[in-house]
């Protein structure tokens, strides 16, 4: 079989127009999944039986794959009287499923900040929420931002997941226009190319953050 | 000064006497900071072992003794960064209760100077200056930046004001973290070994700021090894070891005839 550019260049429109559902399911997911492992990490320092129960979750999490959450969320919860359309499972899932990792950045984030820290804002006598939202939150903040960044990528990389449950996004409409056509090559390697290059832009715009983030005038 | 109503406080079973510095104010009686019976534990480890010590309004002590000796957590007792589990700590006559509300309202009179700084990274020095002035004082913009002029002039570090913490050196990160303490106006000043991570040739800039503060007749409790600071700025040195004061002097008696074997061991080994 040959790979036939004219008809590569053809499917792009038709890929290109739901990279837009691609990106916006990408951005909701994480933020879905880093207030939800924000929540968790939170949650985890309230105590030893809250910190057990959370360990737990996010192991729980991290142990199940992503396309599980996808079909139980889409498949068993209308069993139970929730049903949800494909597109809010979608971001459902990959916020929960991704949630286990960022809980793992946000506590990185927050042990990163020396003890002296909070010491020192409580000496000059601010009280504990100025402690946190003017000394602790922002330090956090900095060094979440790269590795947040960098699951933005990867949680990217898994919208192709959603394919499964009939979410419109871009590797589904390659899938489309395949059976359609019968011709899997072209659609398939013009979608590759299309996520290469968004996950290429995106960790090289997380590699400048970085540097900004931690250049010489700041640590 | 004696303004704030409090009532003259019997120092008597104190063992620091009230001293006579050498000012051209008369010294102010008022107690700054006074432990007694003061007890703590970290876990079965018996750190401070009852601590008796005043610290008179306008006084200058230095408190010197071996690493694990219980100098640092006795200070960080006396703004409530440590609890402890026996005795009081009064606070210009209020009692530490613990109740944060209390500990916030009394934080704002003592200052603190840590060993490793702790200025905030992510603020400009002027922003690590103001942030006290404006979230717990309730300044503006304006006035807070006045105070701070003021005090990192002070300091004599005024043209670093718009620079990060990581862009100074050790020395001027330290300055900056006294003028942050200095702004917010304390009556009394804790220094946590406020030299001990300078690089040797940054440590003078910082004592001289010290000796500055102490002619002016700031009162100061300070955890330091620098026995040159004891000789020449402060009115009591006290030796801990073990958890325990040992002893009690004034720098002359201490530094030329202590009266105790384990403060003679230590400061031959400290001025060799």
């Amino acid at each position: 079989m040959n790979f036939d550019f004219a008809f590569a260049a053809t499917t792009l429109p038709t890929i290109l127009g739901v990279i837009g559902t691609t990106i916006s399911v990408a951005l909701l997911s994480c933020a879905g999944a880093s207030i939800l492992g924000f929540s968790f990490e939170i949650a985890r320092r309230a105590g030893s039986l809250p910190a057990y129960l959370m360990r737990f979750t996010i192991d729980f999490i991290r142990s199940t794959p992503v396309l599980a959450w996808l079909y139980f969320l889409y498949f068993v919860l209308p069993h139970w009287g929730f049903t949800l359309p494909a597109l809010v499972v979608g971001i459902l899932g990959l916020s929960i499923y991704f949630s286990g990792y960022l809980a793992e950045v946000f506590k990185a984030g927050i042990d990163a900040i020396p003890k002296g820290q909070a010491e020192a804002a409580k000496a000059l006598g601010l009280n504990r929420i100025d402690v946190v939202s003017f000394v602790l939150a922002p330090q956090m903040l900095r060094n979440v931002a790269a590795p947040v960044g960098n699951h933005f990528v990867s949680i990217l990389k898994a919208t192709p997941y959603l394919a499964a449950i009939a979410v419109p996004e871009m590797l589904g409409s390659a899938l489309d226009i395949a059976s359609n056509t019968y011709r899997y090559a072209e659609p398939l390697t013009v979608v590759g190319i299309v996520f290469l290059v968004l996950a290429l832009t995106i960790a090289q715009g997380v590699r400048l953050l970085e540097r900004k983030l931690h250049g010489p005038t700041n640590r | 000064m004696n303004s704030d109503g409090q009532p003259m406080r019997q120092t008597a079973p104190w063992p620091v006497e009230i001293s006579q510095h050498h000012s051209a104010h008369p010294p102010d009686r008022t107690v700054a900071v006074e432990a007694a019976a003061l007890n703590k534990w970290f876990g079965s480890f018996h750190a401070l072992k009852d601590i008796n010590l005043a610290v008179p309004q306008g006084s200058r002590i230095v408190i010197c003794g071996p690493s694990g000796s219980g100098k640092s957590t006795l200070i960080r007792c006396a703004n409530g960064l440590e609890t402890f589990q026996g005795g009081t700590i009064r606070i210009g006559g209020a009692e530490l209760t613990g109740d944060e509300k209390q500990l916030q309202k009394i934080r704002r009179t003592v200052g603190m100077v840590f060993q490793q700084f702790n200025l905030f990274p992510h603020l400009t020095v002027m922003a690590n200056c103001t942030l006290a002035l404006r979230r717990v004082l309730g300044k503006s913009r304006s006035e807070a930046v006045g105070i701070a002029v003021h005090y990192l002039e002070r300091v004599r570090i005024p043209e670093q004001a718009h620079k990060y913490p990581a862009q100074l050196s050790g020395g001027q990160q330290q300055r900056v973290a006294i003028a942050r303490a200095l702004c917010m106006n304390p009556r009394i000043m804790l220094f946590d070994e406020p030299t001990s991570s300078l690089d040797p040739e940054m440590v003078k800039e910082v004592l001289d700021v010290m000796i500055d503060l102490a002619a002016d007749g700031m009162t100061m409790l300070c955890v330091t090894h620098e026995m040159g600071f004891a000789r020449e700025a402060a009115d009591q040195v006290v030796f801990m070891d073990q958890g325990r004061i040992v002893e009690t002097a004034s720098p002359a008696t201490f530094f030329a005839a202590p009266s105790q074997e384990r403060t003679r061991l230590f400061l031959n080994k400290m001025l060799r």
